[in-house]
């Protein structure tokens, strides 16, 4: 019964990684013998001003988008909680549609609002009296960050819903003991809303980092990288080279290197979050 | 009183940002090409005209590209349920050499991102001649540790009576499994069902990397070479747009409940 699912994750997955591991130590392409260069690639990569360039653009990008992500999905639990249950089904159905939306309607859409002359986004710019149209896709100070909206818009579903589960799991009665003692709203949010939410903030935050690092479809179809790299991510910077280079030694050094960190976090994070519930019973 | 206006209005705000670009991308599916990006913004056609999505009803290219993604995507849907759900009940119930660590594997492949094997998986598909075919597209990615992760907490909560009367009446592992633990496990693999169509679906990298045969595109390729090929055509491009995304919506409004609900367990719990 477990022969299937050993095979394709061995086929596909561990024998890959290995490969990818053993390859990371060559010089490696379609067409020659493979040539050991030891941690050479690693080097390479760690020495390349491109790769930490995109890395560093990277952090900046999952900056914009996950604090922007953690905090609209508590304003939302927040909101859900207060209202009728009617009205909550309804919301909870509408944050999440556009979650199942895939990356290339979502980056065909955003770009179209994001157009510079005669765009939706700077004609109600305009109507706010903003003077000129910017093209913000096409200026490398606001390509990041257009790109950013859409990454938000996108994830922001599963984070609510996550937040929202979060929020009711609270037991009425703190909030009622809480009122006794006079505790106003403002209170109840610091002093039990946001303690007992912080592991589930926690989780969010780690989570959407690493899914906000691994972004690639956006900025390939928006910007393809660009202007100038503003849009070139981590991932797109790999994926840029898997698909032009020659020898493939150097992106998989790149790769491997940038989500062993990234897979070590989630790993620790995912056993602590696990952990602190067994013990809670 | 105040506190309401202020309830409300959030709701209408947060409606407003999920679904006005997705509302406006389906109208403008019915604009002149010229209309779409056009100052004064308009949400509303001058004319709402048909051409658009009538074309793209009658183009052979883009009508497989859907055909050929659907049957992708339920063929990957059925196939992941049935490797992730064996192998979840193998490793609830079962006792077998080798358990702790083939688990721990299991694990680690959650771990393991996309574009760290995206190369060696090619290679491995290239070897096998798996390249533009629609198993490069359905196999590869079936087995799922998550998956395997989530069945696996949903079985661990079902009751072990539920399964001794029949090991008692001589029922083995596959008895047991497609007799008992198939039928109650119907809104988990909704949502694990769901969730691999859709990730089939959306998928544009793998696809691009795999596929070169025209006849064998799938729908988010399509609609990337129609936006870099065409990209004038701005009111076919939303409705073709449109057209994709709408099975998705669809099918996500049908089984809501119990994706909601999944998400739930699958956070935290």
């Amino acid at each position: 019964m477990l022969a299937p699912l050993l095979a394709l994750l061995g086929v596909f997955v561990v024998w890959p990684l290995v490969h990818a591991a053993y390859i990371s130590f060559y010089t490696w392409s379609f067409y020659e013998s493979p040539v050991f260069v030891g941690l050479g690639n690693y080097l390479d990569v760690l020495t390349d001003h491109e790769f930490v360039g995109a890395v560093l653009r990277g952090l900046a990008f999952s900056a914009m988008v996950v604090p922007a992500q953690v905090a609209v999905a508590f304003v939302f639990a927040v909101l859900v909680k207060s209202l009728s249950r009617r009205m909550a089904a309804f919301m909870k159905v509408t944050i999440y549609i556009p979650a199942v939306i895939s990356e290339v309607i979502a980056a065909i859409v955003f770009s179209l609002i994001y157009t510079h002359r005669g765009g939706l986004l700077n004609w109600f710019l305009a109507l706010l009296g903003k003077q000129e149209d910017t093209a913000w896709l096409g200026e490398s100070g606001t390509a990041l960050a257009a790109v950013a909206v859409p990454a938000v818009w996108l994830g922001v579903g599963v984070a609510s819903l996550i937040m929202l589960a979060g929020l009711l799991d609270i037991p009425e009665t703190y909030y009622e003991c809480a009122s006794l003692d006079g505790a106003g709203p403002w209170t109840k949010m610091f002093r039990i809303t946001l303690p007992l939410m912080k592991n589930i903030i926690l989780f969010l935050l780690v989570t959407g980092f690493a899914a906000s690092l691994q972004f690639l479809v956006l900025p390939l179809v928006m910007t393809q990288g660009g202007p100038v790299d503003s849009t070139t991510l981590p991932n797109l910077f790999i994926f840029r080279h898997f698909t032009n280079d020659l020898y493939i030694g150097y992106s998989i050094a790149a790769a491997l290197l940038l989500f062993a960190v990234l897979g070590a976090v989630s790993a620790v994070i995912f056993r602590l979050v696990r952990s602190e519930k067994a013990m809670d019973g | 009183m105040i506190g309401r206006v202020i309830r409300y209005g959030t709701a209408a705000l947060f409606t407003v940002a999920a679904l006005f670009p997705l509302a406006w991308m389906a109208v403008a599916g019915f604009k002149a090409k010229t209309e779409v990006v056009a100052t004064p913004f308009q949400f509303f056609p001058e004319m709402w005209r048909w051409e658009n999505y009538a074309l793209l009803l009658g183009d052979a290219a883009f009508l497989r590209s859907l055909a050929v993604t659907f049957t992708g995507a339920v063929l990957f849907a059925m196939l992941s349920l049935a490797v992730n759900a064996l192998g979840a009940y193998a490793f609830a119930r079962l006792d077998f050499a080798l358990k702790r660590t083939l688990w721990f594997v299991v694990i680690t492949t959650m771990f393991v991102p996309g574009i760290a094997i995206m190369l060696t998986s090619f290679v491995v598909v290239t070897q096998l001649g798996m390249l533009d075919s629609l198993a490069v597209l359905v196999i590869p990615g079936a087995a799922s540790g998550l998956q395997v992760f989530f069945l696996r907490q949903y079985y661990l909560g079902l009751p072990v009576a539920l399964e001794e009367a029949a090991q008692l009446d001589g029922a083995g592992p596959w008895r047991v499994f497609l007799h008992i633990f198939v039928p109650l496990s119907k809104g988990a693999f909704v949502v694990v069902g769901v969730t691999s169509f859709l990730a089939f679906w959306n998928a544009y990298i793998w696809p691009v990397l795999t596929i070169t045969d025209p006849e064998l595109f799938q729908v988010q390729q399509y609609l990337a070479t129609f936006r870099s090929d065409r990209s004038s055509e701005m009111g076919l491009l939303m409705a073709g747009s449109t057209l994709a995304a709408l099975p998705v919506i669809v099918l996500f409004l049908c089984f809501q409940r119990h994706i909601i609900a999944g998400i739930r367990i699958s956070g935290l719990k």
